[in-house]
């Protein structure tokens, strides 16, 4: 029984994010889960650390254009959703659409920039749609945003409020690489890069049918079941003081359908509850200050409450 | 393979002295002479498998030797001479086909040393391989202990001594195998000096439960030795084998009486008759000590339809007419002699009809009718029922040289010399204040009535070298069957000088059903089982009284007691069929059975009561026992529980069950001690089993039940493809 086998396209983009990317499986992987779930990734980490080389591969997979958006504290929030233009020729005023209007769009150092700001990505993020001068824009499907924060260099910055940060599906690290991944990383810097290389596994509408697909995986009552508990557990926490919201049960449930799919399962397993729950949840939470300066991090929060929760081991029965 | 090393040695010699126990016995318990020859076979076996011979090698050493010790044993000739081989493969065809023939009794004795032989070679191959090949000899060892304790127990051979010994040796070899066993389990390069390690603790083991063995107290028997029993048999074993355990029925030889046996219900005939009555064979006269024998023989003929010769009833004595048919359920015993009742007359229609009238021999000293033609199938008897007046029967008082020929007399008062005299003092005590040989045997008759003696069959011995018959029985044993109290009392009678017969013959059998023809005839049936013995009482002016001192068993003889001459004699009916005298059916058991019937639920109830009363002590006993036992049950559950499972779930053919099963699964492995977290998901724990065990087993069956609880979906089949998967691993949850 061939049990873990990957989905063959996603094993295929990722096989081509790690031409380019070495080693970081887990991100890309986590990266993708969160495209096929049609949700968002925060990344919060130090810069220089292969970010962008990441989305670009990803977005050279998917055959999807790409945009970056360097979030600074005076960039408006018309830098971002685009601007309608005054034509004289033409004697109106003609929208040139903003960076937002790709697909898979990365927005770097979010928190760098005004609230104002921030919102217009969210609220695009969220909505799918944006509005300008009274008009509405639908956005691109599919619509991806990698956000990343600096947790080094807080002077300065507007940190994403909670009920913000609810608008990304999956929070994460990257990580430095290990010894041998680095030394690899200079070996490839000293080559053409080779992202130039990369050929296109599906396109837009391949992506597009792919999401429709992971909205069919099976989720059974007893794994339901299993996402509440975790979520419910998450807001009576002893260190939690307030605690993920129903959207975070959503979205703990597409992640894992998401996920279930990525390894090629029609159904969802315990097992990728526990593993997507820290992504999911963690940014979902807010710590009590006592909890905060006893220096637990959400993460910690999350494990502790996955460790807590039975896992079902037996069928549902109505 | 195992090296040719002082060990290998030792496990060798070891099995030599294991095969050497089984030799000892037949040493001293069957004829088989020249033992040492078997010995060195052994020997010469042991030691050419120990050298690793090539098998052809050892095969033709074999054979020479065996061919050798045959010629030796059995003739004359030189080994190098042809012929004796010649007369020796002669003999093996013959042998051979006497085995295909079944005739087993009849096979030469050369053949019998010969398969003895192989016998042994099959055995040496067969503790090689054990000790060699399985490294294990646990079995042998056993058959070992078994086959001398049950000699010892039956048989005269002592296994005093070979108990220790085996045990000694079996341990020893045990110890060694194990050793081995473990170091080829755990692959370890066994030294020298590891076996040493091992078995210095394993001698000291040995040595310390041996003496714990030797010095311990033990338990008395809790039968009686039966060796006894078997003793004489042995001692008359090879001439006849009227000793051990004999089936009941008629036999001639009465040389050897005692020993038990077993019940036989064949029909041996049928009888047509008013009534019941003792059916006679034939008469023994010579007591020897240990059996009786006829003093001679002295055949008459005669013919059907003539008055028979057998020494009738005086004239003195009325008599009823009376007439019987008997008819036997197979030839087989007609063509050896005839039954017939006390008082016969005449012998008539005897059947198959024959243009001329059967003639018979009689044999006037044991009073056996024999018929010279074969297959006679019924035949009819005339008698006369005696009816005896007891002023008469008691009017014999002392021996009267008129009235009884001397040699008569002393015929049938004959005695071996060697007869204790204690015998001769109970019958006086017994008859003291008797004046009359009537009621001198009537006494001796009714003494075995007396409760210390009992009816037995099983349980019955065989009297010694040095015992006598009837000394044993009355003094030592005191139980026994028919041959014993009649005997007994036919012995006793004539220490004080009461002329006295021993009857053979068969008791009234069973009442079957009213004859059609003949309403006031009934049909009885013997069997085998009523073969029977009892006494006559020779009384100058009465003949010979029959006397029954068997417990159990009655045989009435009608007797008037009125001095009157005249009597109602003629009309008393024929005696009306009596309680079945069963040979098995003693008083004593009847008895509880007529008390059974009677119960009612209240008596039950009390008696329940009473029960618990009396025996509270006891059921609390038990109550604790089976509590302990259940509890140790409970704990050893690791060991049982798995299997219990497997067979539940054997012949489930559901898949449903598939979900059950796995959940039992894991239980078991909970139990086992292989614990689930709580938030440990099915398959990170199956992949933990499956590191455990090295397998992937776990695994397997795990994402078939992901599937059937995530998904809600088994494909069909899956319980019966996967409940290999699933046993094997129950198995290894097996404590």
């Amino acid at each position: 029984m061939s049990y873990e086998q990957m989905n063959p396209t996603i094993e295929k983009i990722l096989a081509n994010i790690e031409k380019v990317m070495i080693g970081k499986r887990n991100v890309a992987e986590l990266s993708l889960v969160a495209l096929l779930a049609g949700g968002h990734v925060l990344l919060e980490d130090v810069p220089g650390v292969g970010k962008t080389m990441m989305v670009r591969a990803l977005a050279k997979s998917v055959n999807a254009g790409f945009s970056r958006i360097q979030f600074t504290p005076d960039l408006l929030p018309s830098d971002v959703t685009g601007v309608s233009i005054y034509n004289p020729r033409e004697m109106e005023f003609q929208f040139r659409p903003g960076p937002l209007m790709g697909n898979i769009i990365l927005a770097d150092e979010i928190n760098r920039t005004s609230p104002k700001t921030q919102s217009a990505l969210l609220e695009g993020m969220e909505e799918a749609s944006i509005t300008i001068d009274g008009v509405t824009h639908k956005l691109n499907k599919p619509f991806f945003v990698m956000a990343t924060q600096n947790p080094i260099e807080y002077e300065g910055t507007y940190p994403l409020p909670e009920a913000q940060l609810d608008r990304f599906l999956l929070k994460m690290k990257m990580g430095y690489p290990d010894l041998d991944e680095e030394i690899e990383v200079l070996n490839r810097a000293q080559k053409v890069p080779p992202i130039e290389d990369l050929h296109p596994v599906v396109d837009l509408e391949g992506l597009l049918a792919l999401q429709k697909e992971i909205k069919d995986v099976f989720v059974d009552q007893t794994i339901k079941r299993y996402i509440v508990d975790i979520v419910n557990r998450t807001r009576t926490h002893g260190s939690v003081y307030l605690g993920a919201s129903p959207r975070g049960s959503i979205a703990l449930m597409k992640a894992a359908q998401a996920y279930s799919y990525m390894y090629g399962r029609d159904y969802v397993l315990p097992d990728d509850i526990q593993y997507l729950a820290p992504f999911v949840l963690s940014h979902r939470i807010i710590l009590k200050s006592e909890a905060k300066f006893e220096g637990i991090s959400a993460e910690e929060v999350v494990n502790r409450v996955v460790a807590r929760v039975p896992v079902p081991v037996r069928r549902f029965v109505k | 393979m195992m090296k040719r090393d002082f060990p290998a040695l030792l496990l060798y010699t070891f099995g030599f002295l294991l095969l050497w126990e089984w030799l000892r016995p037949v040493e001293q318990l069957t004829a088989t002479g020249n033992i040492e020859t078997f010995i060195v076979f052994l020997l010469i076996s042991f030691a050419l498998s120990f050298l690793q011979m090539k098998w052809v090698w050892q095969g033709i050493v074999k054979v020479l030797f065996i061919l050798f010790s045959i010629n030796r044993f059995y003739y004359d000739e030189g080994f190098f001479k042809f012929s004796w081989l010649m007369s020796f493969v002669r003999d093996l065809v013959n042998n051979i086909s006497l085995l295909f023939a079944r005739q087993w009794n009849d096979l030469s004795n050369e053949f019998r040393t010969l398969l003895f032989f192989i016998l042994l070679w099959l055995m040496v191959y067969l503790i090689h391989y054990w000790l060699i090949n399985r490294q294990r000899i646990f079995i042998f060892f056993f058959m070992t202990l078994v086959y001398i304790t049950i000699l010892d127990t039956f048989t005269l051979y002592s296994a005093n001594a070979a108990i220790v010994r085996t045990v000694v040796i079996g341990f020893a070899v045990m110890g060694m195998l194990t050793y081995y066993r473990i170091t080829r389990k755990e692959k370890v390069n066994s030294t020298p000096s590891f076996l040493k390690k091992w078995m210095v603790p394993v001698a000291g083991m040995i040595a310390i439960s041996v003496l714990i063995g030797i010095a311990s107290p033990k338990a008395a028997p809790i039968w009686p030795d039966p060796v006894p029993y078997f003793t004489a048999a042995k001692d008359n074993g090879g001439k006849d084998g009227n000793g051990g355990i004999s089936r009941i029925g008629y036999g001639a030889n009465d040389e050897r009486l005692g020993g038990p046996f077993i019940g036989d219900n064949n029909p041996v005939f049928t009888v047509k008759a008013n009534g019941k009555n003792y059916w006679k064979v034939e008469t023994k006269d010579e007591y020897t000590g240990k059996g009786w024998i006829p003093s001679g023989a002295t055949p008459i003929t005669f013919m059907e339809g003539y008055l028979t010769p057998v020494y009738g009833i005086p004239n003195k004595v009325k008599t009823i007419n009376e007439s019987a048919t008997v008819s036997f359920n197979n030839n087989s015993l007609s063509n050896t002699f005839l039954v017939y009742p006390a008082g016969i007359q005449k012998i008539l229609q005897v059947e198959p009809q024959a243009p001329q009238p059967y003639t018979f021999q009689f044999d006037s000293t044991k009073e056996k009718i024999t018929a010279i033609s074969n297959g006679i199938s019924s035949y009819q008897v005339e008698f006369g029922v005696p009816k005896y007046k007891a002023l008469d029967l008691r009017e014999t008082t002392a021996y009267d040289p008129s009235s009884i020929n001397a040699e008569f007399y002393q015929r049938y008062t004959q005695l071996p010399e060697q007869l204790p005299p204690r015998i001769k003092e109970l019958t006086e005590e017994i008859t003291a204040g008797k004046n009359n040989w009537f009621d001198k045997a009537r006494a001796v008759e009714s003494y075995f009535g007396n409760t210390e003696y009992t009816y037995d069959q099983k349980k019955v011995a065989l009297p010694g070298e040095q015992d006598d018959y009837v000394d044993q029985f009355l003094f030592d044993t005191k139980q026994g069957y028919c041959d014993n109290f009649s005997t007994s009392m036919a012995v006793m009678l004539r220490t004080i000088g009461i002329p006295t017969r021993w009857v053979k013959g068969f008791t009234g059998g069973d009442f079957m059903e009213y004859s059609g023809e003949e309403d006031s005839k009934g049909i009885y049936q013997i069997t085998n089982n009523n073969a029977h013995s009892w006494v006559e009482v020779f009384l100058p002016n009465q003949g010979w009284v029959p006397f029954e001192p068997t417990k159990g068993f009655t045989n009435e003889i009608r007797i008037d007691y009125t001095t009157g001459q005249t009597s109602s004699n003629d009309q008393t009916p024929p005696p009306a069929p009596q309680k079945k005298p069963q040979q098995k059916d003693l008083e004593e058991t009847s008895k509880p059975k007529n008390e059974e019937k009677s119960f009612d639920f209240n008596k039950l109830w009390n008696n329940f009561q009473l029960f618990l009363k009396n025996n509270w002590k006891l059921i609390m006993l038990v109550i604790i026992l089976l509590a302990g036992m259940a509890r140790i049950f409970y704990w050893i559950r690791g060991k049982w529980f798995p299997y219990v499972l497997m067979l539940r779930y054997r012949f489930k053919n559901k898949d449903e069950s598939f979900g059950a099963a796995y959940l039992v699964l894991l239980n078991q492995l909970d139990r086992f001690g292989i614990k689930r977290k709580n938030n440990q998901t099915l398959r990170s724990y199956a992949s933990y089993i499956d590191s455990f065990y090295s397998t992937r087993e776990m695994t397997r069956l795990t994402n078939l039940y992901e599937q059937y609880i995530y998904h809600q979906q088994l494909p069909k089949g899956t319980w019966k493809e996967n409940y290999k998967l699933w046993k094997n691993l129950i198995k290894r949850t097996i404590a």
